[in-house]
């Protein structure tokens, strides 16, 4: 029981901080995260704990989260406009919002592996494993992202 | 060159031998030096802690044991697995907090219309789950309780004739649970 609540503890900040740099909406970052260990803690605590298994229904939450909005909601966009962005980042520091918003620019795939890579503490072997890649592949992808990151920031 | 030695080098990847590789090649090239350094840069931009505050959050109520033993309130057995270590971490929750803060709480009327009901009771995360039963209004055919709830959100329904489960009708925000049944999510907030 006591390894759980470590567990939790080590990887709040590591699970929001993927999540907010994967979708770059304060809000949606916390929902998930809550769906996140919820469903972790009533499915699957009997198993060794698992920060892969942790990101992993994470990751598929969000997967599904964009394919309803995608299909149920596609004017979602419009209705929030710039008022909702803001307040989505009231939450964040004036100095990362440019990161964020920079972020949301990449490919999708980029996106999540550097924000893998930069927030879970994963080893590139993990995060291979974790969203069907090889090794060498994370290796050329992830810095591909920051060349990619860096271009855009560069151009604000 | 293998430029991609600079995010493994950010990213502590590098083996011994990619290490000698690495630090070979920065003596050699200045633009890898240089873009190693900006690349560190950016990183110290993308690492940092984004937020002022940390999200709150709540983890599902765990359920009493005595419960399980009623047939019909099967569906609503919250997933076992996670019963007692649900207990630790709302435990470990309250201990780590560094200022218990007293929660707010706020009275709430809970009202359903069952006119040929004989019995009506809710469960839900601030009743732990178990039923409590709605007191009948008269012959109005409504059934009320009021309820003392801790601000945040919480997820309910009502047990009616046959054990049935439904969702509050006045609520619009819902969630199907896991056994085909659908919870309403209310939010308190203090005033």
């Amino acid at each position: 029981m006591k390894t759980f609540q470590k567990f939790y503890t080590e990887n709040k900040e590591r699970l929001f901080g993927y999540l907010l740099r994967k979708t770059g909406n304060y809000h949606l970052a916390a929902d998930v995260m809550q769906e996140s260990f919820t469903r972790y803690l009533e499915r699957y605590t009997d198993r060794e704990q698992s920060q892969s298994l942790l990101f992993t229904i994470s990751r598929n939450l969000l997967y599904d989260h964009a394919r309803k909005n995608r299909y149920d909601t596609p004017f979602e966009d419009e209705q929030h406009g710039t008022d909702g962005n803001q307040e989505n980042l009231y939450q964040v520091r004036e100095e990362s919002r440019q990161v964020l918003a920079a972020l949301q620019q990449l490919d999708e795939e980029e996106q999540d592996i550097l924000a893998l890579v930069v927030s879970s503490g994963l080893s590139y072997r993990e995060i291979a494993e974790m969203t069907g890649n090889s090794e060498a592949n994370i290796k050329v992808k992830v810095h591909r992202s920051r060349l990619k990151l860096k271009k855009i920031l560069h151009r604000r | 060159m293998k430029d991609y030695l600079i995010s493994m080098f950010v990213d502590n990847e590098l083996d011994l031998d990619e290490k000698i590789e690495f630090v070979e090649i920065i003596h050699k090239h200045k633009t890898f030096k240089d873009e190693t350094v900006d690349l560190l840069e950016q990183e110290k931009l993308l690492q940092a802690d984004m937020v002022t505050a940390m999200p709150e959050m709540s983890i599902p109520e765990p359920m009493p044991e005595h419960d399980q033993k009623s047939g019909w309130f099967r569906p609503w057995l919250p997933p076992l697995a996670g019963f007692a270590t649900a207990i630790a971490l709302v435990a470990g929750l309250f201990f780590l907090r560094p200022t218990p803060v007293p929660s707010q709480e706020e009275l709430h009327r809970f009202v359903i219309y069952r006119p040929n009901a004989d019995q009506a009771e809710i469960v839900g995360t601030f009743t732990d789950w178990s039923p409590v039963a709605l007191e009948k209004i008269g012959t109005s055919g409504y059934w009320a309780i009021t309820l003392k709830l801790p601000e945040g959100e919480h997820r309910y329904s009502y047990l009616v004739e046959d054990g049935r489960q439904i969702a509050d009708p006045t609520v619009l925000t819902r969630e199907q649970d896991d056994f085909g049944g659908e919870n309403s999510i209310i939010r308190i907030a203090a005033l």
